[in-house]
C-alpha cells in the first residue's frame, strides 16, 4: 500500500445488509479522492461483525484504534454504510453525520424505494455511480461546512431584500414555491418554503449543485430524503451568472423549456448589479466591508433554529493559517464543542431529550488555546451559545480573557445577519 | 444482632468438642475476637519479638498476607446500638468469658474473617445461625426469621436456599472411598477438602463445605443457583460440614427435593486455588459495604442487572481441542446482562484482529447498543492476550469522556502484573460505579492524592521514612547476623487517612501503589476509619522496574532478575506502603516468601514514632482550607438577561497574561467600547461584599436553600442602588473592596484563627481579586505522581445545594478537558518520536493540537426554584484546564466564578510553588 501507510485516509464502504454485497466503496486521502481501497476480506469482516452483533441483538456503533476510528450504521436493515477514517481529529459526531448525509445523498438521487427493496444489486450499483460525485464531496476537504453542522451554508448578500423579491416573484411566475439563489454551494436567498425544506436535502440540494460541472440550465430528477424519498421531484437550475445559479424544486409542471429567456431578464435584468455583488461572495459569506475585528481568522456562526450557518475563514487571509487550516481548525474545534459540551443542535438524530433537560449546568461559553508553550504563538478558539445562535471565532492573536469579549461583540453585530 | 448471642451458646452445647478450634465458625466470634484483638494487639506492638504476630497465621501458601482488623473503638462504634433483651446480654458476657479460655485454640482460626465479623456486627451482614444443636432448631428458626425482615434483601443475597432434586436409588452402587463422595455424585458438587499443609488437627473435622466445583449435569448445576465458591451450609436445614455431610445425604432415602441452604462466598478464603480473587472480591465488596452501608445491596442488584463484563481472552486458539468457550481465559460477572455481552465476544476478537491489520494500531475502544443501551468497550491488547471491559455509558458521560476514562483505568492495570490485573478490574467495575463524582476523574489520574503539611511536619516525616528505608537497625543489618539482608527497602511512602503525606518512591511505583489501595478499598477505610492493624504482604510486578522486552512474544511475562514485594502496614489513620526488593544486593528470593516479621515490625514502630504527629496532620485536616474555597451558593443571584450577562462579564476583563504582547491597542479599544456602553451591574459576590452581610450569607447557606437566593437577593436590592452609581466604574469597586478582608470566611475564621493565621490563609488565595471565587481545583504534577485537591474536610464545610452539583459537573468537565490534552500528548510523544523527518507537520494541521488550554462557561441555577414571579438566579462560573508541557508535565484543573480576572498559569503557579514530595 501507500508509503505512509494509511494515515489520513477515509474509506466509506456501501453494503447491501442483507446479502453483504459491497456496492461502492470510496476513498479519499488528504482531503483528494484516492483509488487506493480496502482489500475486500477486510470489507467482509467489517461487516460480519456488525452482522453476528445484529443477529445476537447487540447494534455495533463504532470501534476505534489509536489512530482509526470505525463506525457502522445501517439504514433501513437495507443498507450498511461504514465509514474507516484515520484521519487526524475525527470523531465519532463527524463520521456519524458523514454516513447520513451519504445515504442521504443515495437517496436524493436513487430514492428510497430502490435502496430498501433491492431486487437487481448491479443494477442499484450502476445506479449509485451518480452519487459518488456527491458523495466524494463529502469525504474530501469541502470549503462547505453544512455537512458536519447539518445546517445550510448560506451567505449574506447585500442587498438581500431585492434578491428576495425577485427570487419570490420568479418562483411564483415559474409555478413553484421552492426556489434558491446559490452561490458555489451556498444560499444566497432562497423562498419560504425552500427554507423549510427537511434536514437532509436543505444541506444536501445546494451542495448537489456546487458539486455538478457548470452547466447553463439542468433538469435533475430528485428524491427528497425527508419530504419525498420515493416520489422523484424535478430540480431545474439555471446559471444566471458564472457560479451563481438559480435553482427551483417542482414537479412534472413547467418544463425547463418554459422558463425562456425572457422570464428571466423581467426578473433579474434589474437586480443584476446585486447578483455581481453576490458571485466574489461564495468564501467570504459576508457583504465586503462588514467590521470585522481584524483579530478574527475565521468564524462559523450558527443559527440551531433556522439550521442555517455562516462559514467563513476568509478575513485576514493574508495571515498565517493557510484557509484550508484555519477550516480544520474550525470543523475540529466545532466537533470537540458539540460533542462534549453544547447540546447537539435540536432535531438531530442523536439527541437524547432527556439529556438536555436534567442538566442543570448549562454551558455557555468555551475557550480553547492551541500551540506551543511560548506566548503570542498558536491560535485561539471560542464558542459561544446564546439563544439559538452558536458562533465559533478563529483568533490568532487575542490574549485569551479578551476572547469572550471579542466572540461577545461579534455575535452582537452578526446578529441582525442571521 | 438479638440472636447472635444465642447462636454462640447454642454452639457451645454438649454435643460439640470445646475447644476445637476448627469449628469455630466465624459468626460467633465476634466477642471474643474483640478481646483476643486487645490482647494481642498491645502484645504485637510492646514485645514483639517474644510473641507471634497474630497475622502470622493468615499468611498464605504463597507467602502473600492481607490482614485487616479494626481498631477496637472502631468496632465497638459498629456495634449497633439497639439495645438487647436482657438475658440475651448476660449470655453475651458469658460468651466472652468463656471464649478466654478458647486462647491457645484461637491461634489456629482464620484471621482474615475478622472483617466479615465486623460486618456482621454492624448487621450489614444477616447472622447464619449454624445450629449445631437439632433441639434448637424451632427457636433458630424463628431468630432467623426476625433477623430476615431486620435485613431484607440482604439475606436472600448472602443466604440462599436451593431446592435440588436428589435420587439416590440411581446411584450405581460404588465403594466411596473418597471422602465427600455422595457429595459429588448425589448434589453434583464438588468441594476438595483442605491442602494438607494446613494443620492437621484441621482437616476433615468439620469443615466448611466450600463448593470448589459443579459436576457437568449433576442437580446442582442445573439449579443455576449454586455457584462456585458458595458454602455449603444445610440440607433440609440440618448443619453439615465436611465430616457430617456423607452421613447427611446418605440418610436421604429416596427421590426428593432436598433444601441446600449456601452461605455466598465469604469466610472461607483458604483454598489456594484462587484465593486471591475470591478474596479480592469479597473483600471490595465488604469495604464497599463497610463505606456505603445497606444502600449497596440494592446498588449490587441493579449492577447485576446493567451489562457490564470483564473478559480476558486469548487470541491463539488450540484448533485441535474444540471446547466451547476455550479462549476465554477469564471473565466475570455471571449474569444475564452480561452473557449477552459475553456472547459477542467474537465481534471483540475480530475487530481486535481485523483493525490491528488494516490501520496498524491497536484496537482501544468500540461502543455497542444492547437494549437500547450503550455500551463501550475497552481493550487492552498483550501480545497473544486480550482484555476486555465493557461498561455502559451512563448518561451523565457522553462517548469521548468514558472512553479514555476506560482506556487509562486499563492500562494502569494491566501493566501493573498479569494476575492482580484479573482481579483487581473484576472487583471495580462495580466499586467503581459507586465512587463517588470526584472519582470519575481522579481516579484515572496518574497520580496520589497528596496533602500539603506544613514543612516542619514534612520534614518529620521524612526523616522516619528515611531511617526506616536506611534499614540500619539491628536485626537488619548485615553485620548483625552475618548474613546477606533478605530484602533492599527501595523507597516507602506514607498515607495518612487516604492522603499521600509523604513518599519516597519513583513515581511510577507510587501509582501502581496506590492503584494496589485504592482499588481494595484501603484508602477510603483509612479515611474513614480507624483501623486496628493492617497487614498486607505480597509480591508486586511494578512495571517500572520490569520493563518487558519487546521481543519476547511468547513469554507474556518475562522472569525479572530482583523481585519485588509489597509490604503495607496499617496503622490507625497511618498506612505505610514498603516496596521491598529481593535479589539485587539482597539475597534472592525463594519460593513464595512470606512477610518476615522484622520488616514488619519496623514498619510498624516507624508508624508508632509517626502518632505524635497525627495531631499536627489533623489540625490541617480540620482546618480551613488553603487554597481557600468559596461555596458556589454564596454566589447565586438573580438573572440578568442571558446576553447582558454574557457581555457584562468581567472574563474579558481578565489580566493580560501570558500573551499581552499580543493585544494590539485597538482591540482592547474596541473591547473596552463594548463594556462602557453596558451598564456594569456589581457581581452577586460584590453586592453581599459589604463584611455584615457577607457574613449573614454565609451562614446562612446551611440553614435553607431559599434563605440563601432571597438574602442576596434582598442585598441585591439594598445595595442595587450602590451599584449602579458605581457602574462602568469596576475599579473603583476593585478599590474599594479591596481593602476588606474576605467576608465568605470570616463568619468561620472568627472562631478559631488568629490574626496571624489569617494572614496565612489571606496569602493562601489562588483567586485574584478582592473576594475569593474559587470553588474547586485539581493539581496534577506528574513527574512526582501526585495531584492536590481540597481535602473531603475542606469540601464538607462548603455545604449547600448547588455546590455539589457543581463539583460533579467540574470533574466531569475536567474529564473532557483531560481527554483532549491526553491527545496532545500523544502527539508530542509522537513528535518526539520522529523528530527530524518533517512528515507530521502535514497532519497536524487537521487537528486542534497541540491544546495548552481549555476553558468552558457554565451557567447554573437552583434546581427548585418555587418563586414563579422572579426568573431563578444564575451563577456563572468556568472550569478551566491547562496543560504545562515544560519545564515538567503539570496539568491544572480550577473552576472560579465568572466574576473574577483569572489567569490559569498564575494561578498555577501559586498552586505548583513548592510543591514537591
Amino acid at each position: 500500500m501507500g508509503e505512509e501507510g494509511t494515515k489520513g485516509t477515509v474509506h466509506l464502504l456501501c453494503l447491501a445488509a442483507s446479502s453483504g454485497v459491497p456496492l461502492f466503496c470510496r476513498s479519499s486521502r488528504g482531503g483528494a479522492p484516492a483509488r487506493q481501497q480496502l482489500p475486500f476480506s477486510v470489507i467482509g469482516s467489517l461487516n460480519g461483525v456488525h452482522m453476528f452483533g445484529q443477529n445476537l441483538e447487540v447494534q455495533l456503533r463504532s470501534a476505534r484504534t489509536e489512530d482509526t476510528t470505525v463506525v457502522w450504521k445501517s439504514f433501513h436493515d437495507s443498507i450498511t454504510l461504514i465509514v474507516l477514517s484515520s484521519e487526524e481529529g475525527t470523531s465519532e459526531l463527524r463520521l456519524e453525520r458523514l454516513l447520513q448525509m451519504v445515504f442521504g445523498a443515495m437517496v436524493l438521487l436513487v430514492g428510497l424505494e430502490e435502496l430498501t427493496n433491492i431486487r437487481n444489486v448491479e443494477r442499484l450499483k450502476k445506479e449509485l455511480r451518480a452519487s459518488y460525485r456527491l458523495i466524494d464531496s463529502f469525504l474530501g476537504d469541502s470549503e462547505l461546512i453544512g455537512d458536519l453542522t447539518q445546517c445550510v451554508d448560506c451567505v449574506v448578500p447585500p442587498e438581500g431584500s431585492l434578491l428576495q423579491e425577485a427570487l419570490s416573484g420568479f418562483a411564483e411566475a415559474a409555478g413553484t414555491a421552492f426556489g434558491s439563489l446559490v452561490v458555489s454551494g451556498r444560499v444566497v436567498a432562497a423562498t419560504e418554503s425552500w427554507w423549510r425544506l427537511g434536514t437532509p436535502e436543505a444541506v444536501l440540494l445546494p451542495w448537489l449543485v456546487g458539486s455538478l460541472p457548470p452547466q447553463a440550465a439542468r433538469d435533475y430528477p430528485v428524491y427528497l430524503p425527508h419530504g419525498s424519498p420515493t416520489v422523484p421531484h424535478r430540480l431545474l437550475t439555471l446559471t444566471l451568472l458564472p457560479g451563481l445559479e438559480l435553482c427551483l424544486l417542482c414537479g412534472p409542471r413547467p418544463p425547463l423549456s418554459q422558463l425562456d429567456p425572457q422570464l428571466l431578464d423581467r426578473w433579474w435584468q434589474p437586480v443584476l448589479d446585486p447578483l455581481r455583488a453576490c458571485v466574489p461572495l461564495g468564501p467570504r459569506a459576508l457583504p465586503a466591508g462588514f467590521p470585522l475585528h481584524m483579530d478574527i481568522l475565521g468564524l462559523l456562526l450558527l443559527h440551531l433554529e433556522l439550521k442555517r450557518c455562516l462559514f467563513t475563514v476568509e478575513p485576514s487571509a493574508d495571515q498565517e493559517p493557510s484557509p484550508e487550516h484555519r477550516r480544520r481548525l474550525l470543523r475540529a474545534f466545532y466537533t470537540l464543542v458539540t460533542a462534549s459540551h453544547f447540546p447537539p443542535e435540536p432535531g438531530s438524530p442523536e439527541e437524547k431529550v432527556e439529556d438536555a433537560a436534567q442538566r442543570s449546568q448549562v454551558p455557555r461559553a468555551c475557550y480553547l488555546v492551541s500551540g506551543p508553550e511560548e506566548p503570542g504563538t498558536g491560535w485561539r478558539l471560542v464558542a459561544l451559545q446564546s439563544g439559538p445562535r452558536r458562533l465559533l471565532l478563529l483568533s490568532a492573536q487575542s490574549p485569551t480573557h479578551a476572547l469572550r469579549g471579542l466572540a461577545t461583540h461579534t455575535l452582537h453585530a452578526l446578529t441582525p445577519l442571521l | 444482632m438479638m440472636a447472635s448471642p444465642i447462636s454462640c451458646s447454642s454452639r457451645h452445647s454438649p454435643d460439640e468438642l470445646p475447644g476445637d478450634p476448627s469449628s469455630q465458625e466465624d459468626e460467633d466470634c465476634d466477642y471474643e475476637d474483640r478481646v483476643s484483638y486487645s490482647g494481642s494487639y498491645s502484645s504485637a506492638s510492646s514485645d514483639y519479638d517474644e510473641v507471634e504476630p497474630e497475622w502470622l497465621d493468615s499468611v498464605q501458601k504463597n507467602g502473600e498476607l492481607f490482614y485487616l482488623e479494626l481498631s477496637e473503638d472502631e468496632e465497638e462504634s459498629l456495634l449497633p446500638e439497639t439495645p438487647t433483651v436482657n438475658h440475651v446480654r448476660f449470655s453475651e458476657n458469658e460468651i466472652i468469658i468463656e471464649e478466654d479460655d478458647y486462647k491457645e485454640g484461637k491461634k489456629y482460626e482464620p484471621k482474615l474473617k475478622r472483617f466479615t465479623k465486623i460486618l456482621k456486627t454492624k448487621s450489614l451482614l444477616p447472622k447464619r445461625y449454624n445450629k449445631k444443636n437439632r433441639n434448637d432448631n424451632e427457636l433458630v428458626s424463628i431468630l432467623k426469621h426476625q433477623s430476615n425482615q431486620k435485613t431484607g434483601v440482604v439475606v436472600q443475597q448472602r443466604y440462599k436456599d436451593v431446592n435440588v432434586y436428589v435420587n439416590p436409588k440411581k446411584l450405581t452402587v460404588t465403594k466411596a472411598k473418597e471422602q465427600l463422595k455422595l457429595l459429588e455424585v448425589l448434589v453434583g458438587i464438588i468441594h476438595q477438602s483442605k491442602w494438607s499443609w494446613k494443620k492437621s488437627g484441621k482437616q476433615g473435622s468439620g469443615e466448611r463445605l466450600v463448593v470448589h466445583g459443579l459436576l457437568p449435569g449433576g442437580s446442582a448445576m442445573k439449579s443455576g443457583q449454586i455457584l462456585i465458591g458458595d458454602v455449603l451450609l444445610a440440607v433440609n436445614d440440618v448443619d453439615v460440614t465436611s465430616e457430617n455431610i456423607e452421613r447427611v445425604l446418605s440418610c436421604i432415602p429416596g427421590p426428593m427435593q432436598v433444601k441446600l441452604t449456601f452461605e455466598n462466598t465469604y469466610a472461607v478464603k483458604k483454598e489456594t486455588t484462587q484465593p486471591r480473587q475470591k478474596k479480592a472480591q469479597s473483600n471490595t465488596n465488604d469495604l464497599v459495604k463497610l463505606l456505603w452501608g445497606e444502600e449497596v445491596e440494592g446498588i449490587q442488584q441493579n449492577i447485576l442487572n446493567t451489562p457490564h463484563i470483564v473478559m480476558y481472552l486469548t487470541l491463539q486458539l488450540d484448533s485441535e481441542t474444540s471446547k466451547e468457550e476455550q479462549e476465554i481465559l477469564y471473565h466475570c460477572p455471571v449474569s444475564d446482562a452480561s452473557q449477552k455481552l459475553k456472547s459477542v465476544r467474537g465481534i471483540f476478537l475480530t475487530l481486535c484482529d481485523m483493525l490491528e491489520n488494516v490501520t496498524g494500531t491497536q484496537v482501544t475502544s468500540s461502543s455497542l447498543l444492547l437494549n437500547g443501551k450503550q455500551i463501550h468497550v475497552a481493550y487492552w491488547k498483550e501480545s497473544d492476550k486480550l482484555l476486555l471491559i465493557g461498561l455502559p455509558a451512563e448518561d451523565a458521560f457522553c462517548q469521548v469522556e468514558n472512553v479514555p476514562r476506560l482506556d487509562h483505568f486499563f492500562s494502569l492495570f494491566f501493566q501493573r502484573a498479569l494476575q492482580p490485573a484479573k482481579l483487581h478490574s473484576s472487583a471495580s467495575p462495580s466499586a467503581r460505579q459507586y465512587d463517588a463524582s470526584s472519582a470519575v476523574l481522579l481516579d484515572g489520574l496518574p497520580g496520589v492524592r497528596w496533602l500539603t503539611l506544613p514543612q516542619e511536619i514534612k520534614m518529620e516525616l521524612d526523616t522516619a521514612l528515611s531511617d526506616l528505608e536506611a534499614a540500619d537497625f539491628a536485626e537488619l543489618s548485615e553485620d548483625y547476623y552475618d548474613m546477606r539482608r533478605l530484602y533492599t527497602i527501595l523507597g516507602s511512602s506514607l498515607f495518612y487517612k487516604g492522603y499521600l503525606i509523604c513518599s519516597h518512591l519513583p513515581k511510577d511505583d507510587l501509582i501502581d501503589i496506590a492503584v494496589y489501595c485504592r482499588h481494595y478499598g484501603l484508602l477510603p477505610l483509612a479515611a474513614k476509619q480507624r483501623i486496628g492493624q493492617l497487614v498486607i504482604w505480597r509480591e508486586v510486578f511494578p512495571r517500572h522496574h520490569l520493563q518487558p522486552s519487546a521481543d519476547s512474544n511468547t513469554e507474556v511475562f518475562r522472569e525479572p532478575e530482583g523481585r519485588y514485594f509489597l509490604l503495607i502496614v496499617g496503622l490507625k489513620y497511618y498506612m505505610l506502603c514498603v516496596l521491598l526488593e529481593a535479589g539485587g544486593c539482597a539475597s534472592k528470593a525463594v519460593g513464595n516468601p512470606g512477610p518476615d516479621c522484622i520488616y514488619v515490625d519496623q514498619v510498624k514502630t516507624t508508624l508508632h514514632q509517626l502518632e505524635g504527629i497525627d495531631c499536627h496532620i489533623n489540625e490541617r485536616l480540620t482546618s480551613s482550607p488553603s487554597p481557600c474555597l468559596s461555596c458556589a451558593d454564596w454566589f447565586l443571584t438573580g438573572s440578568h438577561e442571558k446576553l447582558d450577562n454574557l457581555t457584562t462579564s468581567p472574563i474579558l476583563s481578565r489580566l493580560p497574561g501570558t500573551s499581552k504582547v499580543a493585544t494590539s491597542p485597538t482591540c482592547r479599544r474596541i473591547l473596552f467600547g463594548d463594556y462602557s456602553l453596558k451598564t456594569r451591574k456589581p457581581s452577586p459576590s460584590r453586592s453581599s461584599g459589604g463584611s455584615d452581610n457577607g457574613c449573614e450569607g454565609g451562614e446562612g447557606v446551611g440553614l435553607s436553600p431559599h434563605a440563601i437566593p432571597n438574602a442576596v437577593w434582598k442585598q441585591r436590592e439594598s445595595q442595587g442602588s450602590d451599584g449602579s452609581e458605581e457602574s462602568g466604574a469596576l475599579l473603583k469597586v476593585t478599590k474599594k473592596k479591596a481593602t476588606l478582608p474576605n467576608p465568605f470566611h470570616l463568619g468561620n475564621l472568627k472562631k478559631d484563627l488568629s490574626e496571624k493565621e489569617l494572614e496565612i490563609y489571606n496569602t493562601m488565595k489562588l483567586t485574584s481579586g478582592p473576594e475569593n471565587t474559587l470553588f474547586h481545583y485539581v493539581a496534577l504534577e506528574t513527574v512526582q505522581g501526585i495531584f492536590i485537591t481540597p481535602t473531603h474536610e475542606e469540601v464538607a464545610q462548603l455545604s449547600g445545594s448547588i455546590h455539589p452539583q457543581l463539583i460533579k459537573n467540574f470533574h466531569q468537565c475536567c474529564l473532557s478537558i483531560r481527554a483532549v490534552f491526553q491527545q496532545t500528548l500523544v502527539e508530542e510523544k509522537k513528535k518526539a518520536l520522529n523528530r527530524g523527518d518533517h512528515s507530521g507537520s502535514t497532519n497536524s494541521i487537521s487537528s486542534l493540537n497541540p491544546v495548552k488550554e481549555y476553558g468552558v462557561l457554565f451557567e447554573c441555577s437552583p434546581e427548585k426554584w418555587t418563586d414563579q414571579r422572579k426568573a431563578p438566579p444564575v451563577m456563572a462560573y468556568w472550569v478551566v484546564g491547562r496543560l504545562f508541557l515544560h519545564p515538567k508535565l503539570q496539568e491544572l484543573y480550577v473552576c472560579f466564578h465568572d466574576s473574577v480576572t483569572e489567569i490559569a498559569i498564575e494561578m498555577a503557579f501559586k498552586l505548583f510553588f513548592g510543591l514537591t514530595l
